[in-house]
């Protein structure tokens, strides 16, 4: 877990820190046994299928479950029991969770109502937090006649006019329709950088975790995967699920014969780093667009191919996707759409070839 | 513009006819209740001019007073009690788990579902068998009265509140609540400034079932009632039994119109308090009008 290069954290400035966290509900293991720190400052993503546990594992830190083993901390402080009022956390929820029976304003000040600051501050407070969110002039409607991205902004006010240690959103853009979210995904980011609060997020969309985190963590079945930057992460899967979760891959089986070689299952060795011991069942992950596709007699030399029939082909206008089959894989190639390029029909004979760089081997 | 559902030719006279057979049927009693309540001779459906004298019957008959302030003491006592202890058991049993909560939730139901005659026999055996304890151990002469129609007006509309505010409550998501806990709000405030004004229709829509209810019980007070106090449906009820006289028309004629101004009153609630309100209101404008007939429109009226 966590290889790749990414910076590690040093305990001191930890954000938050999971230490051997555990949540069961009934016989249900909803997180299994975490580990993770997220650094101050830090935009982390929490990414997984529904179901994985991200969610239980962003409640806990936010204190509205409780974990069943293991130690919380943030900034150094054990919070694992503590309810969430007596964190210095703020949350986005999925569905904003705006309170329908006040204004914008209203909602917005809430949170330092009840924390009894000052009315002279609230108001300065609350403005300021309006405008970092630009819903300027909206203060006095309710929310039920706001659009999604307005609501989603108010909610992000209501938070961050609390001026949390670490802000939590849960699939903050989930709601929104596709331009808006990407919309939104430039301008969290852009907000993110201007406050300099820890964001974490989950969300189950992995092009939405690659383009706005600094880090990601990648959950499946209550266990953290791998964690680490988004190129580590894509380019350095740590095994099938993650490979596949994370951008499209080719899978293909294959098993440990020495420290850069692997066998396939046709018998034939091919280059293949890895520091895995030998005999370990393995998938090779080959990314769509690192592959090339050749006539059977051209493949250039130095790549590595594996020969085929073409089975079909989708065009996408700026590229084409092209399916190639044997009797033992299938694997898909995503080729530019360029002039003159090999363009071969259904049926032919083909060759899928890559550079001995373009593979990753991971745990099967 | 019309749309292909709506009734064309002779299916829209046949249902147009219909409806206003319906509202015959509904309104000719109370027209004819009305109109002879200002009629000056003294047999009922016997015109007899004008007269406004019944109504000054009624504010002169001491009796007839007594037993308005009772009931109007009842309803608003049993009304403030059912609606905290309802709304209290609607937020437990909508808000936590606990053991027994499925048993709870089934004993809450029972006074709605079963019928009248059985509540209040049930109710005149626990005061007589109470007040009997009572009197034995501290030397007491208890007498049924004002208190035990009041405790058996608590015991049913505890039921029809914690009904409509359920149905509210669980309209309203849980995450309103996580929202205020995760923005410093503590349980109390959570309550005070997210949950109550999220719920107040239901509790508002409980508490004018509640009042209409207890106003309009005749049954369940008839055996919990004693010398001591009467309720004004109880009376007018052994009011009948001597003769009908059209006093008693004068004084349902002031009963319906309070009953009309809780209606309009609830109404106006709805108005006021937007789309928002809906639900709750009308499951309890359905209890309410469910109530008098059957225990089976009951059910219907509480549970779809």
């Amino acid at each position: 877990m966590g290889d790749g290069g990414d910076h590690s954290v040093n305990d001191a400035s930890a954000a938050v820190q999971l230490s051997a966290i555990t949540k069961r509900f009934g016989d249900v293991v909803a997180v299994d046994n975490v580990d993770l720190e997220i650094a101050d400052g830090e935009f982390f993503a929490l990414l997984g299928p529904s179901g994985c546990g991200k969610t239980t594992t962003l409640r806990m830190v936010a204190g509205l479950e409780f974990p069943t083993e293991g130690s919380l901390k943030i900034f150094g402080n054990e919070v694992g029991t503590l309810p969430p009022n007596k964190r210095p956390v703020n949350t986005v929820f999925q569905d904003y969770a705006l309170f329908p029976h006040m204004t914008v304003e209203a909602n917005v000040a809430f949170g330092l109502k009840m924390q009894r600051v000052a009315k002279a501050e609230i108001a300065g407070r609350v403005q300021e937090a309006i405008g970092l969110v630009r819903l300027e002039g909206l203060e006095q409607r309710r929310s039920q006649q706001l659009s999604g991205g307005q609501r989603q902004r108010v909610a992000l006010a209501r938070a961050l006019v609390n001026r949390p240690k670490v802000l939590l959103l849960d699939e903050p853009l989930g709601a929104l329709d596709l331009k808006l979210r990407q919309e939104m995904q430039r301008e969290l980011k852009a907000l993110q950088r201007e406050v300099g609060i820890t964001f974490v997020f989950v969300t189950h969309d992995q092009e939405e975790a690659l383009t706005m985190a600094d880090r990601i963590g990648v959950m499946n079945e209550g266990e953290l995967l791998q964690v680490g930057t988004p190129e580590g992460i894509y380019e350095r899967p740590v095994n099938r699920f993650v490979a596949n979760f994370i951008g499209q891959s080719n899978l293909i089986d294959a098993s440990v014969v020495s420290g850069d070689t692997v066998c396939l299952a046709d018998g034939n060795h091919i280059p293949g780093r890895s520091d895995l011991p030998v005999g370990t069942r393995v998938a090779l992950c080959l990314r769509p667009e690192r592959v090339e596709m050749h006539p059977v007699t051209a493949v250039p030399a130095g790549h590595t191919s594996i020969s085929g029939r073409l089975e079909s082909v989708t065009y996408l206008g700026n590229a084409l996707v092209y399916t190639v089959a044997n009797e033992w894989t299938e694997l898909e190639i995503r080729l530019e759409n360029q002039p003159g390029g090999f363009r071969p029909y259904v049926g032919d004979d083909v060759a899928v070839s890559w550079m001995p760089d373009a593979v990753t081997v991971v745990r099967a | 513009m019309s749309s292909t559902v709506q009734p064309r030719g002779s299916t829209k006279i046949a249902l147009s006819v219909h409806s206003w057979l319906v509202y015959l049927f509904f309104f000719a009693p109370i027209f004819v209740l009305v109109v002879f309540s200002f009629s000056a001779d003294r047999n009922v459906g016997r015109w007899g001019g004008f007269t406004l004298q019944w109504y000054q019957d009624f504010t002169e008959h001491s009796q007839l007073q007594n037993a308005v302030w009772v009931s109007v003491r009842v309803a608003l006592l049993s009304t403030l009690i059912s609606v905290v202890l309802g709304t209290l058991a609607a937020l437990a049993l909508e808000r936590f788990k606990f053991r027994g909560r499925k048993v709870f939730d089934a004993l809450l139901y029972l006074p709605i579902i079963i019928p009248d005659v059985t509540m209040a026999v049930m109710m005149l055996l626990f005061f007589s068998e109470f007040f009997d304890v009572l009197d034995a151990w501290f030397g007491l002469d208890l007498q049924k009265g004002l208190g035990s129609i009041t405790i058996s007006h608590i015991a049913f509309n505890i039921s029809f509140v914690s009904v409509v505010v359920r149905a509210r409550l669980a309209g309203m998501s849980e995450v309103l609540e996580e929202a205020a806990l995760d923005l410093y709000a503590t349980r109390w405030k959570t309550f005070r400034y997210v949950t109550f004004p999220q719920i107040i229709p239901g509790v508002a829509g409980g508490a004018l079932l509640a009042l209409t209810l207890s106003l309009d019980d005749v049954v369940i007070t008839q055996f919990a009632a004693g010398p001591g106090a009467t309720t004004l449906p109880v009376f007018v009820f052994g009011l009948i039994r001597r003769g009908v006289t059209p006093l008693i028309n004068a004084t349902s004629v002031l009963m319906l119109t309070a009953s009309v101004f809780l209606v309009v009153l609830s109404l106006a609630f709805q108005q006021f308090s937007g789309r928002s309100g809906r639900p709750s209101l009308r499951a309890a404008r359905q209890a309410v009008s469910a109530k008098p007939t059957t225990n089976t429109h009951i059910k219907e009226g509480i549970y779809q």
